[in-house]
């Protein structure tokens, strides 16, 4: 019995890291490739089934005009959007969500649940019935097509997941924590930034970790409200398609797009495994 | 230092959580009390009976809906928590998790801007106090449970400059046998320092052992404040009775038959209460356990009971004994005889408590 569980056990890990590495490989081993070596016939080993090159990765940062694709601007613009917009959700968010943890919220039959439930609410509806109105308000306040107009609309949909996942945290902060501050001579900011927030880093983090997820995977709104000026990665990767797919770049472009949230993991990963985030993840 | 603590006055308070109910129900009722400089209060009562909004409001986390808080003479009522002065510990072990033990200890010396030498000597102090010494650069949240409770304990007693230290059942966490240190250590340090300390617990024990004075609480109402001799002696209402001494006081229904005598199923019992205003009245006659005797034989103020049950608890014997429908029981020596069946008990006027309406005649 308990063979037979040992087995399935590690059957099914083996299954599960095939299922997740071999697109991460194949994208690995395409990039490396010419024209001939995809569309020929089956190759896999560099070397002794095609010749490698570096072309693939070469035209992501060759301008147009030398017939690269130049990918360094957009994944710069995503850079900053989703961290500035990330910075900017999680201050305004972990500020919100300690007031919705610690005072009651009272107008007409509105609660503090109430609220709460408002800010998610935003990310329950379908992007698309967001984007009309997210046009019209940046048409108006001429910030379409600009980074700025992403960073207020990234905020938008970024803020609620911060506060979600800070109202949960600071509710299981025993409020305790904040008046022992008080006692102790801290005034409420002190007790706030002092006490309350480094027992919440890992909250943070957790709360971090998925605005820049989500920020940086967002294709919708980064397509529906840029056109020239600007453009972020998603979008540049997704336009790299032509006539002629170019599997190569594509390639390379796909992993340098997942690079950074890989290196996110990692640093989140190391956290889980200290046991300091136990509790910060349902 | 010392010149900065303070006398304590809580004069008309009362408090209600919800105050825009046409109806408010109080957590405290009205009272006035005065704690004095330097000494052990226990506030006692049952679970929800307003001990913990007492403390929040000396400390300023709860606002009173009424009545004015004074440290010697000087209104604090609109002060900030953070501006009182005041030490308190909660039940459960707060401490903060990103701190070494060092920096908890030292925290409200620094939130209050000591100088450096001045917090090492006073965490020293401390730290010996409360045997944390040798953990001071451990991260406190790898502490065990009773070691984090010393650890808020030693962020109220660090500051000596403090009016009082609440403590709101600090002990509930702690095993038997530091607990009794523990309080041994706070009673040297009250007699030392001269810190007021005030002691919440619903552990009759504990208030007995620890406090000067004892402050029982019902029902967001102050019943009894006094000496421990007191509160068991002489219970001022029948709750007190039965709230203090294990077991409860023996409480009987009875009817007052003349100036100083009641007389419960037929037999009389002289008091030494005056009961010239109340002849015929029903009220309750009260007495401790520990105060009846043994009689030998049928006298006066004796009730003959037929035993129903002994229970031997090393130190002494409990009988439970029956006379109708009424339930007695009586302490008794360990070494002394116990007849069978039916026994004569010999209640002492002195300590027979009437009550009219539940409260002491």
């Amino acid at each position: 019995m308990s063979k037979l569980y040992t087995f399935l056990k590690y059957f099914f890990i083996t299954f599960w890291t095939v299922f997740v590495v071999a697109p991460f490989l194949w994208a690995v081993s395409t990039s490396f490739k010419d024209f001939q070596s995809v569309n020929s016939k089956v190759t896999y080993i560099p070397w002794l089934d095609f010749e490698p090159t570096l072309e693939g990765w070469r035209v992501l940062i060759k301008s147009p005009a030398k017939g690269g694709v130049d990918i360094v601007e957009p994944y710069f613009n995503s850079i900053f959007v989703t961290c500035t917009a990330s910075l900017i959700s999680i201050v305004l968010g972990t500020l919100a969500a300690y007031a919705l943890s610690r005072f009651t919220f009272k107008a007409g039959f509105v609660r503090n649940n109430d609220i709460t439930f408002f800010f998610i609410s935003q990310r329950i509806m379908p992007p698309i019935v967001l984007s009309i109105p997210f046009f019209i308000f940046l048409s108006t306040i001429g910030l379409l097509d600009s980074l700025l107009g992403l960073v207020v609309v990234y905020i938008v949909l970024l803020m609620p997941i911060a506060v979600w996942i800070m109202v949960d945290f600071f509710n299981r902060v025993p409020k305790e924590l904040d008046e022992t501050a008080l006692i102790d001579g801290c005034n409420p900011y002190q007790a706030f930034y002092k006490v309350v927030l480094p027992n919440s880093i890992p909250g943070l983090i957790v709360a971090g970790m998925f605005c820049i997820i989500f920020g940086w995977i967002d294709f919708f709104f980064a397509f529906i409200l840029t056109f020239t000026e600007v453009q972020l990665l998603p979008v540049k990767v997704v336009a790299l398609n032509s006539s002629i797919t170019p599997w190569w770049s594509l390639s390379a472009s796909a992993l340098v797009s997942v690079a950074p949230l890989i290196i996110v993991a990692f640093i989140v990963e190391r956290y889980l495994s200290k046991g300091n985030l136990s509790g910060a993840l349902k | 230092m010392e010149e900065q603590m303070a006398k304590i006055d809580l004069s008309n308070i009362s408090h209600t959580y919800n105050p825009l109910d046409p109806k408010p129900t109080y957590a405290l009722n009205p009272f006035s009390m005065t704690w004095e400089n330097g000494k052990r209060y226990a506030i006692l009562g049952p679970s929800g009976c307003g001990k913990t909004t007492m403390l929040n409001i000396v400390s300023g986390l709860v606002r009173p809906s009424k009545g004015e808080i004074l440290f010697d003479e000087t209104p604090v009522t609109d002060l900030k928590t953070e501006d009182r002065n005041i030490a308190q510990v909660f039940q459960f072990p707060v401490i903060y998790n990103t701190m070494t033990v060092y920096d908890n200890l030292a925290f409200p010396l620094r939130c209050r801007e000591f100088t450096k030498e001045k917090i090492e000597e006073r965490v020293k102090a401390v730290s010996d106090t409360l045997n944390l010494s040798s953990f001071l650069n451990s991260p406190a949240r790898k502490l065990t449970a009773d070691q984090k409770q010393l650890i808020s304990l030693g962020r109220g007693l660090v500051r000596e400059d403090v009016a009082a230290v609440l403590m709101d059942e600090p002990l509930t966490v702690i095993d038997p046998d530091l607990k009794f240190r523990l309080r041994r250590n706070l009673k040297e340090i009250n007699e030392q320092y001269k810190t007021t300390l005030v002691y919440v617990t619903h552990d009759q024990n504990e208030a007995m052992t620890f406090a000067e004075n004892i402050i029982v609480m019902d029902q967001g109402e102050i019943v009894q404040v006094g000496l421990p001799k007191d509160l068991f002696e002489k219970p001022k209402t029948t709750f007190v009775g039965y709230f203090i001494g294990s077991p409860a006081m023996n409480i009987f229904h009875s009817t007052v038959s003349s100036d100083h005598e009641v007389k419960i199923n037929d037999t009389t019992i002289k008091t030494n209460s005056n009961l010239g205003n109340l002849k015929d009245k029903n009220v309750k006659l009260g007495i401790r356990s520990e105060f009846i005797e043994l009689a030998e034989k049928e006298k006066s103020n004796t009730i003959k009971i037929k035993l129903t049950r002994v229970e031997d608890f090393g130190n002494f014997k409990l009988l439970t004994g029956k006379m109708g429908d009424l339930v007695i029981k009586s302490k008794v020596e360990r070494e002394k005889p116990i007849p069978d069946g039916e026994l004569n008990l010999y209640f002492p006027p002195e300590k027979c408590c009437v009550y009219s309406d539940e409260k002491l005649v």
